[in-house]
């Protein structure tokens, strides 16, 4: 949905995704739903036209063209959207919106309208996605499902000839298929009505924003609360009818300062709940923001990152984020989309969003003793909830466990319906963040070795390295940054994006909380700006130590396009991604490189700042 | 994607009707400043003492806050899209370095120098500390922005050749104003709303030409607060409310066919009743039905009739655009009237004043209305055109060389730099006859050039105007509803496709005669500065010659399956589905 408008927070935030964690009643498969859903009827009516009757003569052609599948896809959405700083309201937005999304293909699985990235798009009439009536009423959404499949499916038409026109002038082609095959799934949830608790949530978010109070240095500080209930429906000609329900809740804080040499810093907080009644309460919110404020102080006065090479050690809590960002890109086994302008397959690769494990089944990926496996049934780690799970993904495919290395091996990839060169059956990890295409995505991912090591012990092998190379400090990472998260201005994002330059395809890393560790004596030193140089996919073939303390990280998966393998790509928010967990320990790396000096600094206000009382 | 086609139109959207304004409070309760105000003045004494003793020092800082209450209840098709209501504040910091001759605003050749953005959002809560934080952030930002723009001006400006408005000063130097209005604030019932909107988008279901249609309800309470280090102190508010209504359709050949038609009022019980939005809605379906079938018209130049609503289009379009201020001095503009004040640029019949003071002209309220522009200047009544005789034009703050000062007319959309625009442009006539008689005087004209027929124009949604100097000096309004009207008494018969061109001064001097009775247009009209509310009011027209082309169509064909609404073989298809 492209909806602009920098006036209506609860729009853009309506971007807010989809396939968010599940309260799912298990099992359900009743065909007719007792409830009289005319969402469905309607979905199913507007079907039955699409597949016998929707069909197109093409002048000089003796057959006419028709859609191969057809795809309804529908977001109903129950969105609160609570912000405020300081402890004082910004805006309280609360709307119900749905939305469709109407995908019509032509040709046939091998090769079909789908996968091509056109120099010259179809100009529709109303359009094959949109909002659509609220009212959950049968005559309305077929309309809208009328006129949006008819665009879907002429939008359909125009593309396969353009893509058969541009494949022709190839010397060769792609033997892997547009589309796989799948057996239909019938799933169909009772509906859930949204829970949001009796919390007063615009009073806790005034209590918890207020806790910013006590850092008077903190320039900008917002905490914004997400409540959201979704119903999503999937009805293909294959057979496929599903409707389940998700909820999601987050709490997200962003807040800036400047060191005195002008310098930005940053930090965040952000914490994900499956109800809005499971979200932290106020009085453990200030307490986070607290440590998030004070960590955000202590940047602050601390000193600039010089230049650094060798071991780093990253905690299990940076460790975590950090594989989710080089794993991310690298086990997705779908193929690229064919591009009329070949400079957009170069721009992926040179932002990280190719893999560079694809065709390399059977190779060592990571050390001998790893395996990684991906599974979105899982939902808690030693009591911890997680937040990746779903049962089918959003292409109606059951969701499948996955073991993606093997004592250092690659054995599978992430697969959706796009098929890969390795893979051409999907394997259920076809996510979509609200309505977008589906595309394989992690869920809850668990990186275990059967070689570990105490937290002490891989310590003090670290600190035995950093003495062996006669370093007078080696660096120990405790957090990975979220930008999506940290950055409050969509002008400071862009600017960390255009100074990443070729940087994000040869895996740079955005650390946030550093520490220089003296070997001599085991002091600790916080140090501010640091950025972490070529640690991609290769890089993780040799790790030095692997800890035993697993931490399960929840956070909000990004899809954008092209950026996934960064920190930029890697972490969106509650506004822009899907629900995953990665659980990891601390990893010790013998050699890394790191660079000072992050970001521009900027000129220091000119007028000294008002006064703000810590309490109001 | 609905919320694109709604903002295509808003471009210039059409029509109004009666109300009167309203406040919140008892019309002679005294008004309460707000604590917004004091805040501001506040902050705006602390920032200007550091700032003015910077280098490059700021000789301007301006700050305004503007509080929006807004409820949006829209429908489609028989179903509510959406029902919200939702409150926020926008801070607007502006700071000017330099001086009032020569500041970072100054455009060097084609290049405008970026500026710190939009503002910011502020809390809803009243809590000064945290609004003067806002404000202290933003106006270090604005600064450094404006300072740096000052310094790339300064080091440009010697390579580049100025036109003789480019010389004009940046800014105008304006008396200080005081004001302090009632706060107003709305109080909307949605639910009512929804049936409504429901209820009126399900009317449209029973044409089988209607393929989409949409219908939204928006409340909106603005409480502006202002303050500048001229002086200037204002606070005051305003109301609006709007029904718009919208319905597609296509042609047999996959032409668009779109009606539209908005009500808008400012208080409550003044909302069209059930009855006016009915027949609204029936001559709409109507319109689009006969449009659907309509032949498509051949290119012609001839005599042609704009009715009053048409007219103001046309003038606000042809005149209005290119009358504003800032156009003259842009090196990028046509330039249009740069040199033409004092000159006849119509029939002396005609004169066009742009007075925003008014609120209403008859029965129709006036969407353009205001008390102050968006840089604190006062509404007035403006002569733009004296009998023919081009006078003045619509200005902001940014001063030409003969007209140092503003009149009241720089405006923005919430977020923007103001810029010169129109409020309720009103054309005015001396030689007025009945439209009875102006129909009579069309077709002695079709007759005199020997034309088989002649055009009658109803209805012009805002067409996009080229201004610049890239691109020819041409308009292009997109008239929605005509008529062929034959000189040998058949009856009129509705075309489509039919696009206006032609250069705008030869067809303002084209007018030979006007109508009795003065129509109101009322519309929201996009530029630089943003979508702001505006008026056009005309009496209907006559143009001895008007040149028309053919529309350009779009190449999406009607729907292939009839509407499921009226599908004869609907059920089948479902049983045919399962196989």
């Amino acid at each position: 949905m492209k909806i602009s408008n920098i006036f209506s927070g609860f729009i853009l935030a309506a971007t807010m995704l989809a396939a968010t964690s599940n309260c799912r009643a298990a099992g359900q498969d009743t065909k007719d739903p007792k409830d009289n859903d005319q969402t469905l009827r309607a979905m199913r009516d507007e079907m039955a036209r699409a597949k016998t009757r929707l069909e197109l003569k093409i002048p000089g052609t003796d057959q006419p063209v028709r859609p191969y599948y057809v795809e309804y896809r529908l977001l109903d959405l129950d969105f609160r959207e609570i912000s405020g700083e300081f402890g004082a309201l910004l805006n309280s937005n609360h709307a119900r919106s749905r939305f469709m999304d109407v995908e019509a293909r032509v040709g046939s699985y091998k090769l079909d309208s789908s996968n091509f990235i056109s120099d010259d798009g179809f100009r529709g009439f109303i359009g094959s996605t949109g909002s659509v009536g609220i009212d959950r009423d049968y005559d309305s959404l077929r309309q809208d499902l009328w006129i949006a499949t008819d665009q879907a499916f002429k939008e359909a038409v125009e593309t396969y000839s353009r893509k058969q026109a541009y494949l022709s002038s190839l010397a060769r082609q792609s033997d892997i298929n547009d589309f796989s095959k799948t057996e239909p799934v019938h799933q169909i949830e009772p509906l859930v009505m949204a829970d949001w608790s009796n919390r007063d949530w615009e009073k806790e978010v005034r209590e918890t924003s207020g806790a910013l109070r006590a850092f008077p240095q903190i320039y900008e500080g917002r905490v914004t609360y997400y409540l959201v209930f979704a119903t999503e429906y999937l009805v293909t000609s294959e057979g496929t009818e599903i409707r389940t329900n998700r909820s999601f809740a987050a709490i997200e804080s962003g807040m800036n300062a400047l060191a005195d040499d002008g310098m930005p810093i940053n930090n965040f907080y952000a914490t994900y709940a499956v109800r809005p009644a499971d979200l932290p309460a106020p009085d453990a919110v200030r307490k986070s923001l607290n440590v998030t404020g004070s960590e955000l102080m202590a940047l602050r006065s601390a000193p600039a990152a010089q230049d650094y090479t060798g071991p780093v050690l990253f905690e299990a809590r940076a460790a975590a984020p950090l594989l989710a960002q080089i794993l991310g890109p690298a086990v997705n086994g779908a193929r690229p989309p064919v591009s009329f302008t070949p400079v957009m397959e170069q721009l992926l690769s040179g932002l990280g969003g190719k893999s560079d494990w694809i065709t390399r089944i059977g190779a060592r990926v990571l050390p001998t003793s790893v395996t990684v496996v991906d599974d979105p049934g899982a939902k808690e780690f030693h009591g911890v909830p997680l937040f990746g799970a779903y049962g089918v993904d959003d292409e109606g495919v059951r969701a499948q466990k996955i073991t993606l290395v093997e004592n250092g091996v690659l054995k599978n990839e992430l697969m959706s319906r796009r098929p890969g060169p390795d893979f051409d059956q999907s394997n259920g990890h076809g996510r979509a963040a609200f309505l977008s295409d589906a595309r394989p995505t992690m869920s809850n991912v668990f990186f275990t070795s059967k070689e570990t090591m105490s937290p002490a012990d891989l310590k003090k092998k670290f600190l035995d390295s950093c003495r062996e190379q006669k370093l007078a400090y080696c660096l120990v990472v405790r957090e990975m940054d979220n930008p999506t998260i940290s950055l409050l201005h969509q002008d400071d994002f862009q600017a960390l994006l255009a100074s990443y330059g070729g940087g994000a395809g040869t895996g740079d890393r955005l650390p946030l909380i550093v520490y220089r560790v003296y070997p001599e004596d085991g002091r600790e030193e916080i140090i501010r700006g640091a950025r972490v140089i070529g640690l991609n996919s290769r890089a993780i073939r040799n790790i030095a130590g692997i800890g035993n303390d697993d931490f399960a990280y929840n956070y909000m998966q990004s899809q954008m396009n092209g950026f996934a393998g960064t920190a930029l790509g890697a972490f969106g928010s509650a506004q822009n991604g899907l629900p995953a967990s990665i659980v990891a320990p601390s990893l010790l790396f013998e050699e890394v490189e790191v660079r000072g000096a992050r970001g521009e600094p900027k000129r220091l206000p000119l007028i000294p700042a008002p006064v703000m009382t810590a309490t109001k | 994607m609905r919320s694109r086609w709604i903002h295509v139109l808003c471009v210039l959207t059409i029509l109004g009707s009666g109300a009167s304004a309203v406040l919140a409070g008892p019309p002679d309760a005294p008004a309460k400043r707000s604590t917004i105000v004091a805040a501001l003045q506040s902050e705006l004494d602390r920032s200007f003492k550091a700032l003015k003793a910077q280098d490059p020092p700021a000789y301007f800082i301006g700050y305004t806050v503007t509080d929006t209450q807004r409820a949006d209840v829209s429908g489609s098709n028989g179903a509510l899209l959406t029902s919200t209501e939702g409150r926020n504040r926008w801070l607007e910091v502006s700071v000017r370095t330099g001086s009032y001759t020569l500041d970072d605003t100054h455009k060097v050749g084609e290049r405008q120098q970026a500026n710190g953005g939009p503002g910011t959002p502020v809390p809803t809560d009243d809590d000064a500390e945290v609004l003067h934080r806002a404000i202290w952030l933003e106006t270090n930002k604005q600064y450094a922005a404006s300072a740096q723009a000052l310094i790339k001006i300064k080091t440009g400006k010697e390579v580049k050749v100025e036109t003789a408005e480019g010389k004009a000063p940046d800014f105008s130097r304006e008396e200080p104003h005081i004001h302090i209005g009632q706060q107003v604030s709305i109080s909307v019932d949605r639910k009512p709303w929804e049936e409504k909107v429901r209820a009126y988008t399900k009317a449209f279901r029973d044409s089988q030409a209607i393929i989409n249609s949409i219908v939204t309800f928006s409340g909106q309470g603005q409480n502006a607060y202002q303050v500048n280090t001229e002086g200037t102190q204002l606070q005051f508010g305003q109301i609006r409310y709007r029904l718009e209504l919208f319905i597609q359709g296509k042609a047999p050949d996959g032409m668009d066919i779109n009606r539209y038609y908005n009500f808008d009022w400012v208080n409550p019980s003044d909302a069209p009743d059930d009855k006016a939005v009915y027949a609204a809605e029936a001559t709409m379906r109507k319109e689009l039905e006969g449009l659907v079938a309509a032949p498509i018209n051949d290119p012609t130049v001839g005599p042609a009739l704009l009715t009053g609503r048409a007219a103001a289009v046309f003038f606000h379009e042809v005149f209005g655009h290119r009358d504003e201020g800032h156009r003259q001095k842009d090196v990028t503009e046509g330039q249009t009237f740069s040199n033409k004040v004092g000159q006849q640029i119509l029939p002396s019949f005609l004169s066009i004043v742009d007075d925003t003071t008014k609120k209403r002209l008859g029965s129709q309220e006036l969407l353009g209305y205001y008390q102050f522009d968006d840089e604190g200047v006062p509404a007035q009544r403006v002569s733009l055109v004296d009998h023919g005789v081009l006078k003045n034009f619509e200005m902001s703050r940014s001063p030409l060389a003969d007209f140092p000062h503003s009149n009241g007319h720089g405006r923005r959309q919430l977020g923007a730099t103001p810029v010169s625009r129109q409020g309720n442009l009103i054309v005015e006539s001396s030689k007025t006859v009945t439209d009875a008689e102006l129909r009579v005087k069309l077709i002695e004209l079709i007759k005199a050039q020997n034309k088989p027929y002649g055009l009658l124009i109803d209805d012009i949604a805002g067409g996009f105007t080229f201004t610049g100097r890239g691109q020819p000096q041409a308009f292009q309004v997109l008239p929605l509803v005509v008529y062929k009207v034959f000189a040998d008494g058949r009856p009129d018969e509705l075309v489509r496709g039919v696009d206006i061109v032609g250069t705008p001064l030869a067809a303002l001097t084209k007018i030979v005669a006007t109508g009795d009775t003065t129509e109101v247009f009322n519309g929201y009209c996009g530029a630089e500065s943003g979508s702001v509310p505006v008026s056009a009011a005309s009496p209907a027209i006559l143009t001895s010659e008007l040149e028309v082309q053919k529309k350009e169509s779009s190449t999406d064909r009607p729907p292939i399956l009839p509407a499921p609404a009226h599908d004869p073989a609907g059920t089948q298809a479902k049983t045919g589905g399962q196989r």
